[in-house]
């Protein structure tokens, strides 16, 4: 199938691409559209996330999970803190590799891709703040 | 961005334009929540904000306008500022820890997508609904405080800090004191008080920079020195992190973070274009016309942009170069 080429924006509207060109309508270009519908697809890939405890933090029987790619570290946090009982007032700090703490809508897929060692992520948790 | 502006005047200057770059705003209050007897007609606060700033440190401005101008004395005893949130007209959550130029930056391209009427050049101000009261703390994700806020943006400055190192040494050597002075600087706003700490952290651009091979084997000694007195390779410099901490904000869809070095296997420096093109190759497909262009700071970025440059002079406060993704 032979693909148009995309319309050249000219002199003008090049100061401010990003936005639909046109008559008053949304026009955008299908192909684009497209290939904006498949990146937004959730990402289905499990990553496999090993739990640390660190200091004082009860050591859960099992460490390694299974977690969907496109889940946010809040979804993380929520899932540990139901593995060990915990419930939302008690402390619970968590870090990525004994160096940071995520923000919490950073993604388990985000995170795997820059900072897995081995295969997983390894996620720290502990009762009180270590590495802030 | 060729080699000509890699020096340290050039490098000092696109900081500086990134730190002083604002946004307008224009906050006002839910009408049914305006308490009785409260000024209407006058509930509306306008702000030109700075980029690098963040919603929870324009409250107590906001307030004392909402306290002088518009809330009667009866009115001003219920203000609770900690059940106060933000979104926008079209009902999208403004989050604490995202910095005001990135909320405005990621709402430009979304809405970009539906409407097709902007004049050229013109920044609309970003229209926020200010709620007063039961605010969705599950999709907020943190809370309102300037202290959460401030928690936040220094674990970002650490993953930066981590990503480019693959250690924290530079974070965790600073000094109670100087953390805590990188925070004030963003609270003040004030340009050389935060980069008085943070030039210590983030990695700077050299004076003259070969073309190839990959910085760290060539030697420095040919050079003419400037500001490096001890000749040694610049290790700490920009083009030798592990990776530039960079992500990338598709319209109406995921953030996108992976590893970006600053060069490439083949020995080339890597560049913004390229990185886009294994990251999105749909919309950036390699040696073809682009779908889409990229936007960094609310200007449209050049693709030949090397990623290692855009870490050490555009990024963000807290360390992160945000790339918006408009279709074209």
């Amino acid at each position: 199938m032979a693909l148009s080429p995309p319309t050249l924006p000219d002199a003008h509207r090049s100061a401010s691409p990003g936005l639909a060109l046109g008559d008053g309508k949304p026009q955008i270009n299908p192909e684009a559209a497209a290939a904006l519908e498949s990146y937004n697809t959730r990402d289905t890939v499990k990553i496999i996330v090993r739990f640390k405890a660190v200091g004082n933090a009860p050591i859960m029987r099992q460490n390694f999970y299974k977690i969907t790619a496109s889940n946010r570290f809040q979804t993380v946090i929520h899932f540990l803190r139901k593995e060990l009982g915990w419930k939302a007032g008690e402390p619970l700090f968590t870090y990525i590799n004994l160096a940071f703490s995520p923000a919490p809508d950073d993604t388990v897929s985000n995170l795997f891709k820059s900072f897995q060692t081995d295969g997983h992520l390894i996620v720290n948790y502990s009762t009180t703040a270590a590495w802030g | 961005m060729a080699s000509t502006f890699s020096t340290p005047a050039s490098t000092a200057l696109f900081r500086r334009l990134t730190w002083e770059g604002t946004v307008p705003l224009e906050i006002r209050v839910d009408p049914n929540q305006l308490p009785a007897n409260s000024d209407r007609g006058l509930e509306c606060y306008y702000v030109q904000a700075p980029r690098v700033s963040y919603l929870p440190l324009l409250v107590p401005e906001i307030k004392r306008f909402l306290l002088d101008v518009v809330f009667d004395v009866a009115a001003a005893k219920t203000i609770k500022e900690e059940e106060w949130w933000f979104e926008t007209d079209d009902q999208v959550l403004m989050k604490w820890h995202w910095s005001i130029g990135l909320l405005y930056d990621y709402h430009t391209v979304t809405t970009s997508m539906k409407s097709a009427k902007r004049p050229e050049g013109q920044q609309f101000p970003l229209r926020l609904i200010l709620h007063l009261a039961a605010p969705p703390t599950d999709k907020l994700l943190i809370a309102p405080s300037i202290e959460a806020c401030k928690q936040a943006f220094m674990g970002q400055l650490k993953e930066a800090d981590f990503l480019r190192w693959g250690n924290t040494k530079r974070m965790t050597g600073l000094r109670g004191a100087e953390q805590d002075g990188i925070w004030e600087g963003i609270k003040d706003h004030n340009f050389e008080e935060y980069w008085k700490i943070a030039s210590k952290i983030t990695p700077t651009t050299t004076p003259a920079r070969p073309n190839s091979p990959p910085p760290a084997s060539v030697s420095m000694h040919s050079r003419p020195s400037s500001t490096d007195q001890s000749g040694a390779p610049d290790k700490d410099g920009a083009y030798n992190v592990r990776s530039v901490p960079i992500r990338i904000y598709l319209p109406n869809g995921p953030v996108l973070q992976d590893l970006a070095p600053p060069s490439l296997e083949s020995g080339t420096l890597n560049t913004l274009g390229k990185f886009l093109s294994t990251l999105l190759p749909l919309l950036f497909p390699a040696n073809q016309r682009a779908l889409a262009c990229p936007l960094i700071q609310g200007v449209v970025c050049p693709l030949d942009a090397e990623i290692a440059w855009l870490g050490a002079c555009m990024a963000g406060a807290d360390g992160w170069v945000n790339v918006m993704i408009g279709i074209l």
